[in-house]
């Protein structure tokens, strides 16, 4: 099983933290901030429920890496 | 952008903590880049030499050929700055993610487009005919990628933050520390004030009007503390919807951008005084890149604006007090209460934030510490040297050139600031967000005039003399 570490967002397929994927997923970013900026910490884009999470979050359709 | 995005290193960003972090954020790269300047020019100035000649910066200049004649002239040190802005950003770039075989040439032209609106700023005339440097490198930003389109090559060269912070590194080193210790309280009050009052408004306006908390405290925070750092910071913290993080950065360029011609054309009106005006703007900014395109625009009519009274600089320095001591700063705070809050009393979303104190950690301007470092090591290195001594040595040995490598800095981002916006592709933001975060501009602008002009201006007048 698991740990709770292992198991959060930034190990799920569903999550995408790459700072120039969120850029470009979110227009006007780059323009007066940065997805490389330290106050972003390591959030990313959840696919499964099109949310902006936190890196170290779970849920329940935590989905390992293909 | 995406073409970019596709050849970064992996697909999914790990919580990395420790020393990984001090070369894959942007804030660790400006500090390395500002101190490493600086460092450098303590040294050479400590053996009887100067960086100055590599700080290359044009003169006033009445007539295109005088221009061409100093271009003519200092043409080798106009190449070699090139090569030291492209081999120090172009290393932090790398590290980030972005090839080195794009962020040149996209670079160069940048160089070169930069170089040209700072001669422009120094025509004798260029005050009678309003061609701020600022407003002159956002409008022709702006022209261009609304109109014709950015070109996709030139994408990776258009870092705003990246320039931004370094800029802001190195205006330390023009900022006494004893100068940021008097103010800094005084910054730290007047921010608190309307931060609060802002983000209050802007949220209770928000929920009043049927919107979901989490899109509520993502509008208020871009509005009260960092702009869209804000935005993005507490978007992440509290786990909002992807397309509300999109809704409050969209609501926070448009107003920004109508703020850095809005408050500089009304203190102008008003005749401010730099200190002042930089204080107001300060307050009611939204971004740091913003906010120092208005405060330099105000600071450039010192002078040149009869009724204007105040140096250059202390608009800028005074909006730096505001806005880098008196609200970034705190963004890891708003982070974690407001998640702590998010995860305890709202609505359930399906995802369970972690949240803990190391979030005010992690989440910290981190470029922050590299202002502070260059101010403190600067007024160390300045300590030894009589007032009559540091105007003669310090000042143009050491100060005036890391000065100047700044406004290199924030020109390059003035001019990325215009050319990544591009309005047609912000997200719809409905009437409901637009009104919620529109009141709170309007709180936030006049309770930033009545601070800063009536409460402390006496204050923020000083600064200026």
């Amino acid at each position: 099983m698991k740990s709770h570490g292992e198991r959060s967002c930034a190990g799920c397929r569903h999550f995408n933290g790459r700072p120039l994927d969120i850029e470009a997923a979110m227009p006007g970013l780059a323009s007066l901030s940065s997805a490389f900026a330290a106050v972003r910490s390591d959030d990313g884009i959840c696919a499964e429920h099109d949310r902006y999470v936190s890196a170290s979050s779970v849920c329940a359709a935590y989905a390992s890496p293909a | 952008m995406a073409e970019i995005a596709e050849q970064s290193p992996s697909r999914i960003s790990a919580r990395r903590s420790g020393w990984g972090e001090l070369f894959r954020k942007e804030d660790w790269w400006a500090i390395w880049i500002g101190l490493g300047l600086v460092a450098a020019a303590i040294a050479l100035f400590a053996n009887g030499s100067s960086i100055k000649w590599l700080a290359v910066a044009p003169q006033k200049w009445p007539h295109l050929a005088d221009a061409a004649a100093q271009l003519r002239a200092h043409g080798t040190q106009y190449a070699a700055l090139f090569l030291l802005w492209a081999v120090a950003l172009g290393l932090g770039t790398a590290a980030l993610g972005i090839k080195l075989s794009r962020f040149l040439p996209a670079f160069l032209a940048l160089y070169v487009a930069a170089g040209a609106i700072y001669f422009l700023g120094l025509w004798d005339q260029a005050a009678h005919y309003n061609l701020e440097p600022p407003l002159v490198a956002l409008g022709l930003g702006l022209l261009i990628s609304n109109t014709v389109g950015t070109p996709r090559w030139l994408e990776p060269g258009l870092r705003v933050e990246f320039y931004i912070k370094t800029g802001i590194v190195l205006l330390g080193a023009g900022l006494p520390l004893t100068l940021i210790a008097w103010a800094g309280p005084v910054a730290i009050v007047q921010a608190a004030i309307v931060s609060l009052v802002t983000f209050g408004v802007i949220y209770v306006a928000a929920v009043r009007l049927g919107l979901d908390r989490r899109l509520a405290a993502t509008l208020g925070t871009g509005g009260a503390v960092c702009g869209v750092s804000g935005a993005i910071a507490i978007g992440g913290a509290v786990g909002a919807k992807k397309e509300q993080v999109s809704v409050a950065i969209s609501l926070v360029v448009v107003w920004a951008i109508v703020m850095i011609f809005v408050l500089p054309l009304v203190a102008r009106s008003l005749h401010l005084p730099t200190g002042v005006a930089g204080a107001w703007i300060g307050t009611s900014e939204f971004a740091d890149a913003a906010g120092l395109a208005a405060a330099q625009t105000y600071g450039g009519y010192a002078g040149n604006v009869p009724g204007i009274t105040g140096n250059a600089d202390a608009a800028v320095s005074a909006f730096t007090l505001m806005k880098v001591i008196g609200r970034d700063v705190w963004i890891g705070v708003w982070a974690f209460v407001l998640s702590l809050i998010a995860t305890t009393r709202w609505e359930r979303t399906g995802v369970h934030s972690k949240t803990d104190a190391g979030e005010i950690w992690r989440r910290f301007p981190k470029f922050v510490l590299g202002f502070l470092i260059a101010s403190a090591v600067i007024t160390l290195v300045s300590k030894g040297y009589d007032y009559a001594t540091y105007k003669k040595e310090v000042l143009p040995g050491l100060v005036a050139p890391l000065q100047s490598l700044r406004t290199w800095a924030f020109t390059f981002a003035f001019l990325s600031i215009g050319l990544t916006t591009k309005f047609r592709e912000f997200v719809s933001v409905g009437a409901r967000p637009f009104y919620a975060f529109t009141i709170g501009v309007a709180v936030n602008v006049l309770l930033g005039f009545v601070l800063s002009t009536q409460v402390f201006n006496e204050f923020w007048s000083r600064l200026g003399q």
